[in-house]
């Protein structure tokens, strides 16, 4: 049995467009498990990254609760969230998102002094998450606007594992770069999940969600399925078959 | 220009405000003191006034001789009148002048020197007062007590009248019209000798002074002893415009101050357009716009703006005129009616649209660098990778003051508007503290750089009865000091007239700082002159100076400078041995310091009542007579300080407003990325707050600092025109600090007010997808 980490119960989001209501999200109840990679998929207009944004306490519900852990999120005002995502989520943004005017390292310590005030820990944590995904010592003094698209990402998912977030929010982490670098970073994130980093990922593409060992397929709105891929193993054919099954069922 | 909304209300609002002062100022400067000069001629006032005792009509025939062979003079005219020094009670304290009273028509008809009267009521039998002395205590119908050498008459105020040389008490000589009866009345009383007013026009305004010395000569040589008082339109056009001028000086201070604001936050908004429109003004030169198109669109866009809004901002000034009006007539006693004048509204709006378009035109100079081809690729790069401000990894510092520090590193510009900004603040600030500590709070800095020397008590006594009087100073235990300080006119032989203070010791003068260089005269060979009067005439300390008094001629030797303003800066001190090589004193004016908690009227009274007016010519209360003259003053810099302070807090929370805004457009991305990762909308704020500190503190400090330093200085430079050379003002230290203290933490305050806007910044816009 797995641990839930978040639960949502009737979880509704919806926009005033012009007047007119516009109902993005509607009752959901989902559980997200501890470990898991979980992958969110769908059309364009689905509302993937609005279950996302809820999700990671970027924004609020209009209705349902989301509950982490014993704490109901969905009723946290927005410095409670602030709170809570450098608590406990972190965050890779497909348009990675570093801050231009700081160097690489203070990047990853502005996000990592926020909850540890050991400055030499966190170093340490940081220099051992900058070897793990193959930043030098030299890239580190850099700026972001000096980095490669790949090496910018890669710094990103530094900064958001600096705080060891119970949760990993991806959105969709390769959709600004090549294919070889894109691959580096599903890599990066796929040997993180194994170490037990709990990932949840947004992506339209095919080949990413097969990283994932959970899929949920979102529809005008509502979850209209979801896939068990298992752990993922590299080159494994029956796991894409399935996928492509699971998608085709769903629409895709 | 519509994107740009608030930036544009903020510059409004400051040019608005610049113009609205600087049309003020110009009113002031150039309208005020020619309104003098229209009464002088409307009421075809006299250059030189002399009134002089005339018992029998001699002096008035000599005179008449004198003025009818001088080819300087066009026109005079000699009438009777009663003189004599007195006061009354003004304002809450007392006004001591010397009085000519005159009869009603002959005032009124007089050829030279005219009154006329503004305000009158049914009242046929009582006194006209100059229009400056209308209070609530002083006004038609009610009674006044005059008093006239040692004796007190009451009179029922019939009416105002406004007089351009004998309108106010600092006019030396204070004319006072009686109706028929009255003046008549005083006449047999006798309380006021018969004298001659001798009113004369000249052909050049210019030689008053001069030639004020040089009647007063002639007269003296003729009649050694006569009582004599006078007055010159260069005196009086000046001293009845002190408040006028301290006004229009702090106006114009400000107006350029606020300009000078103005232009450093154009320039800066300016220079972040360019920064952040890179892409668009490469993408216009792309398809063949020059560098000056661009550059006129903006010259048009902010001198356009500048010309309305000075516009709106010159006319409102008229809105506030009637209120600085009335405030000036208070002071000037001269009527004065509000009309539009062309040239200040003009040159107003030339002065600022000419500094905006200068400015703007400088600061869009770098649009002529823009190569479009780079601003297209990918704008110019404004992160510099020299240097990576306040590392994380290795400062002391708290997170959120570490990020802030590397903000105000990060920008210069920002750093620089700020510095210029409280700098100039700081100014504001000490001189509000130095005005306020010198002026409002405790006078006597003030009083002994105008007044020169004050004590309690000043009686003029009769000189054969000095003996007397001082064995009954001595013997009376209220008294702590008694020394003689009387002034008399004398002239300087190759120039002007001088007011000379005689006293017998100087060490004993209250107020030492009335020689600022040198020392007081201690023989009767030694004068001190007044620095402003000795640079004039490029004299020093060691040479020699020739002075006429009584008929007589004697050279002095100059051993220290003063700066007693109350004659305009042509004053000088001498011993009374050193005066009476030049004729003797007629009567002796000694000033008195009282034990404390001694009662002043009290004791004048006692002293006259003792003594006999055989003794005791007049008393007065110099506290009570300052007081009342110097509450004009008081209500004059209250009002300028609060201005000043409310202006300076404007001024500070438009130009943070304007450095907030282009933060929050620049950092908006980085905003959303730090609240994404989980910074709080208050630590924001805080560290947006926190990014203007260590410039607005290190600027402040420095500003408070070198202000209280050259704030005596500059003072001393606005004041020279009424004959200060230094000014000595307490700065009042601990003001300073908490001033410096209260401005920063308002502009922390005003910082963190203004970053709210932060609140709205959403970081799940960053997200994307779908």
């Amino acid at each position: 049995m797995k641990d839930i980490l978040l639960k949502t119960e009737k979880l509704s989001k919806s926009f005033s467009n012009g007047g007119v209501m516009q109902h993005v999200l509607k009752n959901i109840d989902v559980n997200l498990y501890k470990g898991d990679f979980t992958v969110i998929m769908g059309a364009s207009g689905a509302g993937k990254s609005t279950l996302m944004y809820a999700l990671s306490g970027m924004d609020k519900p209009t209705l349902g609760t989301i509950t982490f852990g014993d704490e109901t999120i969905s009723d946290l005002d927005s410095d409670g969230l602030a709170v809570f995502r450098r608590n406990h989520c972190g965050f890779v943004f497909q348009q990675i998102y570093l801050i231009d005017s700081m160097s690489v390292m203070d990047n990853v310590l502005a996000a990592g002094l926020l909850v540890n005030k050991d400055k030499k820990a966190l170093c340490a944590n940081a220099e051992a998450l900058f070897a793990a995904v193959d930043i030098s010592k030299e890239t580190q003094k850099k700026f972001p606007t000096q980095l490669s698209g790949g090496e910018a990402q890669r710094v990103g998912i530094v900064r958001a594992l600096i705080n060891h977030p119970e949760i990993l929010f991806a959105d969709e982490p390769t959709g600004a770069l090549n294919s070889k670098t894109g691959l580096d970073v599903l890599d990066t994130l796929t040997k993180f999940n194994e170490m037990g980093q709990s990932v949840v990922m947004v992506t339209h593409d095919m080949s990413s969600a097969r990283r994932g060992n959970r899929i949920l397929y979102l529809k005008d709105g509502t979850i209209l399925g979801e896939c068990d891929l298992g752990k993922y193993t590299p080159g494994d054919k029956k796991r894409h078959e399935t996928l492509s099954q699971f998608l085709c069922d769903m629409g895709w | 220009m519509r994107k740009a909304k608030g930036q544009n209300i903020s510059i409004t609002i400051l040019i608005l405000l610049a113009a609205l002062m600087l049309n003020l100022w110009l009113i002031l400067a150039m309208d005020y003191t020619a309104n003098f000069d229209r009464y002088h001629t409307k009421l075809n006032a006299e250059h030189v006034t002399l009134a002089l005792d005339d018992a029998d009509g001699e002096v008035r025939t000599f005179l008449n001789e004198e003025l009818e062979k001088d080819h300087a003079v066009t026109e005079f005219l000699l009438d009777p009148c009663l003189h004599m020094t007195g006061g009354m009670s003004y304002n809450g304290g007392e006004v001591s002048s010397w009085f000519v009273f005159f009869e009603k028509e002959t005032a009124l008809t007089r050829s030279v020197g005219r009154a006329e009267i503004v305000e009158e009521g049914d009242c046929t039998s009582g006194v006209y007062l100059p229009m400056l002395y209308k209070t609530e205590d002083i006004d038609i119908g009610k009674t006044i007590d005059l008093k006239i050498g040692s004796h007190v008459v009451t009179y029922t105020v019939c009416g105002f009248f406004n007089s351009v040389m004998a309108g106010s008490h600092n006019c030396v000589i204070m004319e006072v019209i009686l109706t028929d009866d009255k003046y008549k009345e005083l006449e047999t009383l006798g309380y006021a000798p018969k004298g001659t007013l001798c009113s004369v026009r000249l052909n050049d305004s210019a030689d008053s002074l001069n030639f004020e010395a040089s009647l007063k000569s002639r007269v003296s040589e003729k009649f050694s002893d006569i009582v004599m008082v006078s007055n010159c339109y260069g005196i009086v056009s000046q001293s009845r415009y002190i408040s006028q001028m301290i006004c229009s000086g702090v106006l114009s201070a400000m107006a350029f101050i606020i300009l000078l604001i103005a232009l450093v936050v154009i320039a800066s908004n300016i220079m972040n357009y360019i920064q952040t429109n890179m892409k668009n003004l490469g993408a216009l030169k792309a398809i063949g716009y020059t560098s000056k198109q661009l550059i006129s669109t903006l010259l048009l866009q902010f001198t356009g703006l500048t010309l309305l809004v000075s516009m709106i901002g010159a006319a409102l000034s008229y809105a506030l005129l009637p209120a600085l009006n009335q405030m000036m007539i208070a002071q000037t006693g001269i009527p004065y009616a509000i009309h539009f004048l062309p040239l200040p509204f003009f040159l107003s709006l030339g002065i600022l649209c000419g500094a905006v378009t200068l400015v703007v035109w400088y600061a869009a100079g770098r649009i002529k660098k823009i190569e479009a081809i780079t601003a297209l690729r990918s704008g110019v790069q404004t992160h510099n990778f020299k240097c990576n401000h306040i590392a994380l990894e290795k400062t002391k510092a708290p997170l959120h003051l570490a990020l802030a520090l590397k903000t105000t590193l990060s920008s210069m510009k920002h750093n620089v508007t700020i510095c210029i900004t409280m700098l100039v603040l700081s100014l504001v600030v000490v001189f509000s503290g130095l005005m306020i500590q010198n002026m409002i709070l405790d006078m006597s800095s003030f009083l002994n750089l105008i007044v020169g020397e004050m004590a309690d008590s000043c009686i003029n006594v009769q000189v054969e009865a000095e003996d007397q009087f001082l064995n009954e100073m001595t013997q009376d235990d209220r008294v702590e000091k008694v020394y003689l300080f009387t002034s008399i006119n004398i002239s300087h032989a190759d120039g002007a007239e001088l007011l000379a203070s005689v006293c017998n010791d100087f060490s004993l003068l209250n107020n030492q700082n009335v020689v600022f260089e040198g020392r007081f005269p201690k023989y009767d060979n030694e004068i001190a002159l007044a620095a402003k009067y000795a640079k004039e005439h490029n004299m020093r300390i060691g040479d020699e100076i020739t002075i006429k008094g009584n008929g007589k001629q004697e050279t002095y030797l100059i051993c220290g400078y003063t700066q007693l303003s109350n004659n305009l800066g042509r004053d000088c001190l001498l011993t009374r041995e050193g005066y009476e090589k030049l004729g003797s004193l007629t009567n002796t004016s000694y000033y008195i310091n009282l034990a404390d908690g001694a009662d002043i009227d009290a004791f004048n009274l006692d002293i006259k009542e003792s003594l006999g007016s055989d003794v005791v010519n007049t008393t007065i209360n110099i506290e009570a007579t300052v007081e009342g003259s110097a509450k004009v003053y008081v209500m004059l810099m209250t009002i300028i300080v609060i201005a000043i302070l409310v202006l300076s807090a404007i001024v500070i929370v438009f130009v943070l407003y304007l450095l907030v805004r282009t933060m929050l457009n620049h950092k908006m991305r980085d905003y959303g990325i730090l609240k994404a990762l989980g910074f709080t909308t208050g630590q924001l704020i805080l560290q947006t707050a926190l990014s203007f500190m260590p410039t607005v503190i290190l600027s402040t400090v420095v500003g408070l600092f070198v202000s209280s330093l050259v704030i005596n200085p500059l003072t001393a430079v606005f004041l020279n025109g009424i004959g200060v050379v230094k000014c000595t003002f307490t700065v009042p230290v601990g003001f300073n600090i908490a001033a410096g203290i209260g401005l920063v933490g308002f502009t922390f305050a005003a910082a963190c007010l203004l970053s709210l806007k932060i609140r709205k910044i959403a970081p799940r816009e960053l997200l994307c997808g779908e």
